[in-house]
C-alpha cells in the first residue's frame, strides 16, 4: 500500500493560482481573508433565490445542479472525502471528511479502503453511528436504474461490478468488512477517484429512510442529514414506517429550503477551518422578482443570494465604486470556459487554417466588455481555466492566437487565411461560397446577442459572412447537440467541470467515441470516423473528408491513466494540442461568479469546487441585520 | 265643469345647447278641469311633451331656462322644492308615457313596481300595498291580476303594459293623469281599449286628463278640449266639438286632413307639405308659414298671439275669421270631391 | 334550469377537454427541446435521458400520455383525486402545491377585486352623475392613467416609493394570514392596489357608460314620475340595470385572474398560480403548466357559468331551459 498523492495542486501552486484567479480583474476584493477571519456565531442567514434548478428534486443520489452541490457540501451531506470550501486551489484540494484521511490505495491503484471516523452521525430522525453500510447503499441506490443517478457513468465501468439496472444486494467491487471499513475495488487504475468520491451521490444515506423512495429525486424531501446543518422539521420526521413519512416543512422544492443546526454533528469529527459553521439558521426562499432580491439586499434586509444570477450591471456599478460597497461586492474565478464551437465536419470550419484565422481575428476584449467587462472574468487564451490544471498556464504565460489588448490580429488571421482552400486567390480573405451565410446558432438573451455583432465583424475581417440564429438557452443547446443538423458555428456553448481533473473537461468533451446523435456535448466532433458518422446520422457535405479530422482519444487515454504531477503535465499538453493542432473552438472567456452581500455577513468564502458561496463559512451579525 | 286642477300661464322652457337656444316651449297658457279630457295635438317636437314634464318636473332644470307658471290646485310647481314636487308627482298628478315597452323597469315585477309607487307615497305594509296593486290591475282590466302581479314587464303584452302603466298612474288616486301619447306604440284595436279605458276611469275616479298625442284623430272621441301646439307655441284652443266642427289654423286643417275616416274612405290622405322647423332657428311671424298655403302679408313679421280673433275659441292665425271659414270650407268641399 | 346548468357543465368538460388536449400538444408535442434532458443533468447519457424519459412517462404514445393525463384528471391518480401528476422540477405531487398557490392567487384576486369594485363603481356612478364637472373630468383622468400605466411598472414603482423610500410597507413576498394577520396585509396591500388600480380604472369607465345610458332610460323617467325620491331612482332602478354587465365582466375577470395575476405575482414575489406558471414555462416542467392551464381553464369557464346563472336572476328577461 502506499499512500496516493492527489494529481492536482502542490501546495505551492495554490498560491500561484489565486493571485492568478483574482488578479485578472482589477478589483482589490480580497475574496479569501474574509473567510479566514473568525466569524460570529449564532444567528440567521437569509438567503433568496429566483429559481431552483433542481435536475432531481435535490436527490443526492441524481441531483446535478452545481448550487445544490454546494448545500450538500457545505451543510448537508459529508462524504468520504469532501473539499475546504474555501476559493481558489486550495478549494479545489480534496481532503478528508467521514473517512480518517484520503484512503489506503493499492500500488495497482486499483483498491481503495478508508476507515470512517469515530462519533460521525446521521442526523435525526435517525440519530445513529454512520456505517460503511450507508455509504454501499449509496452506491446500490446510483447502481439502481429507476433512480436515475444522473452522473453514474463516473462510477459504472470504474468500480467492479457496479451496472446499472434493478437495485442490487450487493456489489461486488465495494466491501464492508466492517461498520468502520469499505473498501472499493476498482477495474482500472482511477487516479481522479478521490474527486469521484467527493461528488454528493456517495454520501452517505440511511437505508430504513431511503428504501421508503423508490421514484427519481423524491427522497430530496426527506434528506437526512450528515451534515453540520438539517433540514428544518427533520425531527418531527416519523420514520416508524414509509406510510409515517411526511415531507420535511424545512425544503418546498417550490418554495423554500430551511436549515437548523444537526444536534447529532459532532464538530470533533470535522475541521472548523473547512465547516466554520457559525450561523444557527439558514434560510433560502424563491423569490420571483430577482430585481428584488438585489435590492433587499442593498437594503440589508437580505443577506445573500444563491442560484445562477448576477446582479445587474447598475448595481455592479454602485458596489464596484463606492468604497463602502466595495467589500460586498464578491467576485470569484469559476473554473467554466465560454466559447465559440466550430464544427469541423463542417465547411468552412473542416479547414483548419480556417479555424485558426478565427481565433486569430476574433476581438475576445469586445466580446467579454459585452459581458460586463473585466468583473466577468479573465480572457480565455486555450480551452482550460488554469485552475483545472494547477493554475497554469494562464493567459500569460500560454496564448497560441496573441493580439494587443486581445483585440484580434488582422494580419495574422489574414496570413492564415491565405493557406486556405476556401481563400481561391489567396488574399487573406474567404471567397468560397461555403464562407457565405455560415448558419450560427445563439441564445435569445444577454450578453450572448451582444456578441453577435463582434462577431460578426470580426469574421468579416476574413470574408466569412455569419447567419446568426437567435433561439432560447435550451434549444440552442438542443440544436448544436445534434450532429444530423450540420452546424458550422455556435456562440452559445459553456462549459464547467464537475471537478477539477480535466476528466471532467477536456476529457469528456472531446473524446470522439463520446459522439451520440443527440445530446452530443462534442460539438466540434473531433475525433468523429466514418463508422460514428454513420451512427450519429451525420453525412458531412461534398468537400468535407471525415478523414482529415483528428482523433486526441488515445491523448485522453493517456492522461487518464496518469497519475500525480505527470498527470495535470499530460493534460496541459493536450490542451496546447487541441489549441494548436485541432483547434475546436474559440474561446474567449473564463468567466467569474459575481455577487453581492448585505453588511451584516461579517465573513464570507468562495467554495471552488461548487462555484459558488461557501455557505459554511458564512458568519452574519445579527445586530446588523434590517 | 268642475273645478281648476291645472293652470299654466305664459309657460317657457329654454334650453341652451351647443348650437343655440332650443325654444321647445314658447308662452303657452291653458287649463285642465277635474273630470275633463284635454287633448293636446300636435308633431313631434311641437313642445306638447315638454309642457307636461315640465309640469311634472321632469325636465333636467340646469340645463333649462323656465319662466311662467304652473299652478296645480293653487300652488305654483316651479316655485316647489323638489322634495315637496316629488310628493305631489304620483301622488296627485301620475303620469302615462309613450313606449310601455320600455317605460317599466324590466328587472323588477309589474306588481311590485306599483308597490314601489303606492310606498312612496302613502305609509302602509308591503302586503296592503300589493292588495291595492292587484286591485287597481283588476280594474285597468288585466286578467288574473295577483298572477299578473308576479310577472316581469316582458311577459306582458304591449297593451298590458300600458294598461299596467295606467293602473300604477292610478294606483294612488291622483287628481290629474297625464297620458303621453299612450296609444302610439299600440295596435289600432288595443288603442282603442285602452282610450276606452282611460275614459272610463276618468269619470270613475272623477280626474282631469291630459291626453298628449301626434293624432287629432285620438282625441276625437275622449277629449273635451284640444289643445293644438306648433313649434312650442299654441295654434288653437278650444271644446273639441268646436274645434273639430270649425277649426280656426290652417295647421289644425292640415292635421284634420291627414287623418284617415271611416267616412272618407278611398280618400287621398293629405299630408302637410314641409316639415316641422328648428326650434333653435324658429320662422319668424307665424312659425307655421313657410308651410301654410295661406300666407299673406303680416304671416312672416308679426308673431300671432293666441286669442280670441271672431272664433267661438281663441285661435294665433293672422286670416280674418270670413277667410278662415271661406277657406276651410273650400278645403273641405274639394276634400269631399275628391272622395266621390 | 338544471338541465340548463347540466349541459352547461357538459360544456364545462369539453372546454377543459379541449383546452388540455390543445395544451398538451403544444407542450409535449412541439417543443423543439426534449424536456427530459432538462431534467437529466449536465452532460446526460442517451441510457439517462431514456430513464428520466420514462420516469416522466415520456416514453409512452402521445395518446396514450394524454389519454393518461384525463384518466388520472377525472379518476385520481396515486396522489388522490384530482389526478394533476407530479413536477418534473421538484418530483413531487402537484395538486397540493397548486391548491396552495391558487389559494394565494385567490386572495390577491379576491382583495383586488374589492378594491377595484369599491373604487370602480363609485367613482363611475359619481362621474356619471356629475357628468361634465371638474369631478367627472378628474376622476376619468384617474381612470385614463389607470388604465394606460403598465403593472409591472406601477409595481416596482410603488415598491420603490413605499418600500424602499418611505419604509411604511413591509417589502414583497407572502406571509401566511395564520402567520401573521398584520404581516399578511401589510404584504398583500400594495399588489391588491397595483392590481386593482387598472380594474377600478376600467370598471369606473364602464359604469360611467352604462349609467349614463341607463338614466335616459324610459323606465327611469317612471321612476321619477312615481315620485320616487332621487336616491331610490339611482340606487334601485338606475344602479340595478348599470350593474348587470358589471356582473358579467367582473365573472370573467375574475375567472381570469384565478388563473393567476402573472405580472402583479411576480413583482411581489408572490407564490400565486401565475409565477407558478411562468417558471414552469421557462423551466420546461410540463405538467405544472398543464396543471395550471387546466385549473385556470376550470376557474373561467366555471366563473363564466355562474355569472351565466347569476344573469338569469338579475336580469328575469334571461332565461335558460
Amino acid at each position: 500500500m502506499r499512500k496516493r498523492r492527489l494529481p492536482l495542486v502542490a501546495l505551492v501552486l495554490a498560491v500561484a493560482l489565486f493571485a492568478a484567479a483574482c488578479g485578472g480583474s482589477d478589483n482589490d476584493n480580497d475574496e479569501g481573508t474574509s473567510g479566514t477571519g473568525e466569524g460570529q456565531t449564532g444567528g440567521t442567514l437569509r438567503v433568496e433565490t429566483d429559481g431552483f434548478g433542481w435536475s432531481n428534486a435535490f436527490d443526492p443520489t441524481g441531483e446535478y445542479w452545481g448550487v445544490a452541490w454546494s448545500y450538500y457540501r457545505n451543510l448537508l451531506t459529508r462524504t468520504l472525502v469532501t473539499y475546504r470550501n474555501t476559493v481558489g486551489a486550495p478549494g479545489n484540494e480534496v481532503v478528508p471528511d467521514l473517512a480518517t484521511d484520503l484512503g489506503q490505495v493499492s500500488d495497482d491503484g486499483k483498491t481503495y479502503t478508508f476507515t470512517l471516523k469515530d462519533g460521525i452521525k446521521f442526523g435525526p430522525p435517525v440519530s445513529r453511528e454512520i456505517t460503511s453500510k450507508d455509504i454501499e447503499y449509496a452506491f446500490r441506490r446510483i447502481a439502481t436504474k429507476s433512480l436515475v443517478a444522473q452522473y453514474a457513468a463516473y462510477y459504472t465501468g470504474t468500480i467492479e461490478g457496479l451496472e446499472v439496472g434493478a437495485m442490487p444486494d450487493h456489489i461486488s467491487g465495494i466491501e464492508t468488512p466492517d461498520d468502520k471499513t469499505i473498501v472499493f475495488h476498482l477495474t482500472k487504475d482511477t487516479p481522479d477517484f478521490l474527486f469521484r468520491l467527493a461528488m454528493p451521490a456517495a454520501g452517505p444515506i440511511p437505508e430504513e429512510v431511503g428504501k421508503c423512495f423508490t421514484k427519481p429525486g423524491e427522497y430530496g424531501r426527506y434528506l437526512i442529514s450528515s451534515g453540520p446543518y438539517m433540514i428544518e422539521g427533520s425531527k418531527d420526521l416519523d420514520i416508524s414506517s414509509c406510510d409515517s413519512m411526511k415531507p420535511l416543512e424545512g425544503f418546498n422544492p417550490d418554495d423554500h429550503l430551511y436549515v437548523e443546526r444537526n444536534p447529532d454533528y459532532d464538530p470533533a469529527t470535522d475541521s472548523k477551518e473547512d465547516r466554520a459553521n457559525y450561523f444557527d439558521e439558514m434560510t433560502i426562499d424563491l423569490n420571483t422578482n430577482p430585481k428584488d432580491i438585489w435590492n433587499k439586499i442593498q437594503a440589508g434586509e437580505l443577506d445573500a443570494y444563491t442560484g445562477s444570477g448576477t446582479p445587474p450591471p447598475d448595481i455592479l456599478k454602485r458596489y464596484s465604486t463606492d468604497s463602502d460597497l466595495k467589500d460586498n461586492l464578491k467576485v470569484s474565478p469559476e473554473d467554466r470556459t465560454w466559447y465559440l464551437t466550430m464544427n469541423l465536419g463542417v465547411a468552412p470550419f473542416d479547414d483548419i487554417h480556417v479555424r485558426k484565422a478565427a481565433n486569430l481575428v476574433m476581438d475576445k476584449d469586445s466580446l467579454r466588455r459585452a459581458w460586463g467587462g473585466e468583473i466577468a472574468g479573465d480572457i480565455a487564451t486555450h480551452l482550460e481555466p488554469p485552475s483545472m490544471t494547477g493554475g497554469t498556464p494562464t493567459a500569460e504565460e500560454y496564448d497560441p492566437y496573441p493580439s494587443d489588448n486581445f483585440a484580434g490580429d488582422v494580419d495574422a488571421a489574414k496570413e492564415e487565411m491565405k493557406q486556405s482552400k476556401y481563400d481561391t486567390d489567396h488574399d487573406g480573405m474567404c471567397d468560397a461560397p461555403e464562407c457565405k451565410g455560415v448558419l450560427t446558432i445563439n441564445r435569445n438573451v444577454p450578453p450572448w446577442t451582444d456578441m453577435e455583432p463582434i462577431v460578426q465583424q470580426s469574421l468579416a475581417k476574413i470574408g466569412i459572412e455569419v447567419d446568426i440564429r437567435e433561439q432560447t438557452p435550451d434549444a440552442a443547446y438542443t440544436t448544436i447537440q445534434t450532429p444530423a443538423k450540420n452546424i458550422p458555428l455556435g456562440m452559445n456553448p459553456g462549459w464547467g467541470k464537475d471537478y477539477s481533473d480535466p476528466d471532467t473537461f477536456v476529457g469528456f468533451l472531446f473524446d470522439g467515441r463520446n459522439i451520440a446523435a443527440t445530446g452530443n456535448y462534442n460539438y466540434s466532433l473531433v475525433g468523429l470516423t466514418a463508422d460514428k458518422a454513420k451512427e450519429v446520422n451525420f453525412s458531412p457535405a461534398s468537400g468535407v473528408n471525415l478523414g482529415d479530422i483528428p482523433s486526441v482519444d488515445s491523448d485522453i487515454d493517456k492522461c487518464l491513466d496518469t497519475a500525480g504531477d505527470a498527470r495535470n503535465e499530460c493534460w496541459i499538453a493536450l490542451d496546447k494540442h487541441l489549441s494548436e493542432d485541432v483547434v475546436p473552438w474559440v474561446p474567449y472567456l473564463w468567466a467569474n461568479v459575481v455577487t453581492i452581500i448585505s453588511d451584516a455577513v461579517t465573513s464570507w468564502d468562495y467554495d471552488q469546487a461548487s462555484g459558488t458561496t461557501a455557505w459554511s463559512k458564512l458568519a452574519v451579525d445579527p445586530s446588523l441585520q434590517k | 265643469m268642475g273645478e281648476t286642477l291645472l293652470e299654466v300661464r305664459d309657460l317657457k322652457v329654454h334650453f341652451d345647447t351647443p348650437d343655440g337656444v332650443v325654444k321647445a316651449v314658447d308662452g303657452v297658457s291653458f287649463t285642465v278641469e277635474r273630470g275633463e279630457t284635454l287633448g293636446v295635438v300636435g308633431e313631434s317636437g311641437s313642445g306638447k311633451s315638454v309642457t307636461f314634464l315640465t309640469a311634472m318636473g321632469l325636465i333636467n332644470r340646469k340645463s333649462a331656462h323656465v319662466e311662467g307658471e304652473i299652478l296645480f290646485q293653487g300652488r305654483d310647481l316651479l316655485q316647489l322644492p323638489t322634495d315637496e314636487l316629488r310628493k305631489i308627482r304620483g301622488n296627485y298628478m301620475g303620469m302615462v308615457f309613450q313606449d310601455p315597452m320600455t317605460s317599466l323597469h324590466p328587472m323588477y315585477r309589474v306588481g311590485d313596481q306599483i308597490v314601489e309607487a303606492i310606498r312612496a307615497h302613502e305609509d302602509v305594509d308591503k302586503d296592503k300595498a300589493m292588495e291595492q296593486a292587484i286591485e287597481m290591475l283588476d280594474t285597468v282590466g288585466i286578467q288574473q291580476p295577483d298572477e299578473r302581479a308576479r310577472q316581469y314587464p316582458h311577459e306582458y303584452s304591449g297593451g298590458m303594459r300600458q294598461r299596467a302603466m295606467i293602473a300604477m298612474a292610478l294606483s294612488l288616486n291622483p287628481h290629474l293623469l297625464i297620458a303621453d301619447e299612450p296609444t302610439t306604440a299600440l295596435d289600432v284595436t288595443v288603442q282603442a281599449q285602452i282610450l276606452e279605458l282611460m275614459d272610463r276611469l276618468k269619470s270613475e275616479f272623477n280626474v282631469g286628463v291630459v291626453l298628449v298625442t301626434h293624432d287629432l284623430g285620438v282625441v276625437a272621441d275622449v277629449a273635451q278640449k284640444v289643445m293644438v301646439m306648433y313649434a312650442g307655441r299654441q295654434a288653437e284652443l278650444g271644446p273639441a266639438s268646436k274645434v273639430f266642427e270649425q277649426p280656426l289654423h290652417p295647421y289644425t286643417w292640415g292635421l284634420l286632413e291627414s287623418i284617415p275616416h271611416v267616412d272618407t274612405k278611398g280618400t287621398r290622405l293629405v299630408p302637410i307639405e314641409g316639415s316641422p322647423p328648428s326650434l333653435i332657428h324658429v320662422p319668424p311671424g307665424c312659425a307655421f308659414h313657410p308651410r301654410c298655403p295661406h300666407r299673406f302679408e303680416p304671416c312672416d313679421k308679426e308673431v300671432p298671439d293666441l286669442k280670441d280673433r271672431g272664433g267661438d275659441h281663441p285661435d294665433a292665425c293672422h286670416l280674418s275669421i270670413e277667410a278662415k271659414r271661406t277657406k276651410w270650407a273650400e278645403r273641405e268641399a274639394r276634400r269631399r270631391k275628391a272622395t266621390a | 334550469m338544471a338541465r340548463y346548468i347540466a349541459r352547461r357543465l357538459l360544456w364545462v368538460v369539453l372546454v377543459i377537454f379541449l383546452i388540455t388536449l390543445i395544451t398538451y400538444f403544444i407542450f409535449f408535442k412541439l417543443p423543439p427541446t426534449d424536456p427530459a434532458v432538462r431534467f437529466a443533468g449536465k452532460a446526460p447519457t442517451p441510457e439517462v435521458i431514456e430513464e428520466v424519459k420514462k420516469s416522466f412517462g415520456l416514453d409512452k404514445p402521445f395518446y396514450v400520455q394524454y389519454g393518461l393525463f384525463v384518466k388520472h384528471l377525472f379518476l385520481g391518480d396515486q396522489y388522490g383525486w384530482p389526478g394533476f401528476g407530479f413536477s418534473f422540477n421538484t418530483r413531487s405531487p402537484i395538486k397540493e402545491v397548486l391548491f396552495d398557490r391558487a389559494f394565494v392567487t385567490m386572495q390577491l384576486a379576491l382583495g383586488a377585486a374589492v378594491f377595484w369594485l369599491v373604487l370602480g363603481i363609485p367613482i363611475g356612478i359619481i362621474s356619471a352623475l356629475k357628468r361634465g364637472t371638474k369631478i367627472d373630468r378628474a376622476v376619468m383622468g384617474f381612470a385614463l392613467f389607470g388604465v394606460s400605466a403598465p403593472v409591472f411598472w406601477l409595481g416596482l414603482m410603488a415598491l420603490f416609493i413605499f418600500w424602499q423610500k418611505l419604509h411604511i410597507i413591509p417589502g414583497s413576498g407572502y406571509v401566511p394570514f395564520s402567520e401573521s394577520p398584520a404581516g399578511w396585509f401589510g404584504h398583500m396591500l400594495l399588489p391588491w392596489i397595483v392590481l386593482s388600480l387598472l380594474f377600478a380604472a376600467f370598471y369606473a369607465r364602464m359604469v360611467r357608460g352604462t349609467m349614463i345610458e341607463t338614466l335616459s332610460e324610459d323606465y327611469i323617467r317612471t321612476a321619477r314620475a312615481k315620485g320616487l325620491p332621487e336616491r331610490t331612482v339611482i340606487r334601485k332602478h338606475a344602479l340595478r340595470s348599470s350593474l348587470t354587465p358589471v356582473v358579467t365582466m367582473f365573472g370573467m375577470d375574475f375567472g381570469t385572474l384565478l388563473g393567476g395575476a402573472i405580472i402583479t405575482e411576480s413583482v411581489f414575489n408572490l407564490p400565486g398560480l401565475g409565477t407558478y406558471a411562468l417558471r414552469s414555462a421557462v423551466e420546461g416542467d410540463l405538467p405544472v403548466i398543464l396543471a395550471v392551464v387546466t385549473f385556470a381553464a376550470l376557474a373561467v369557464t366555471l366563473l363564466n357559468l355562474v355569472v351565466d346563472i347569476t344573469y338569469a336572476y338579475l336580469d328575469p328577461r334571461v332565461r335558460y331551459s
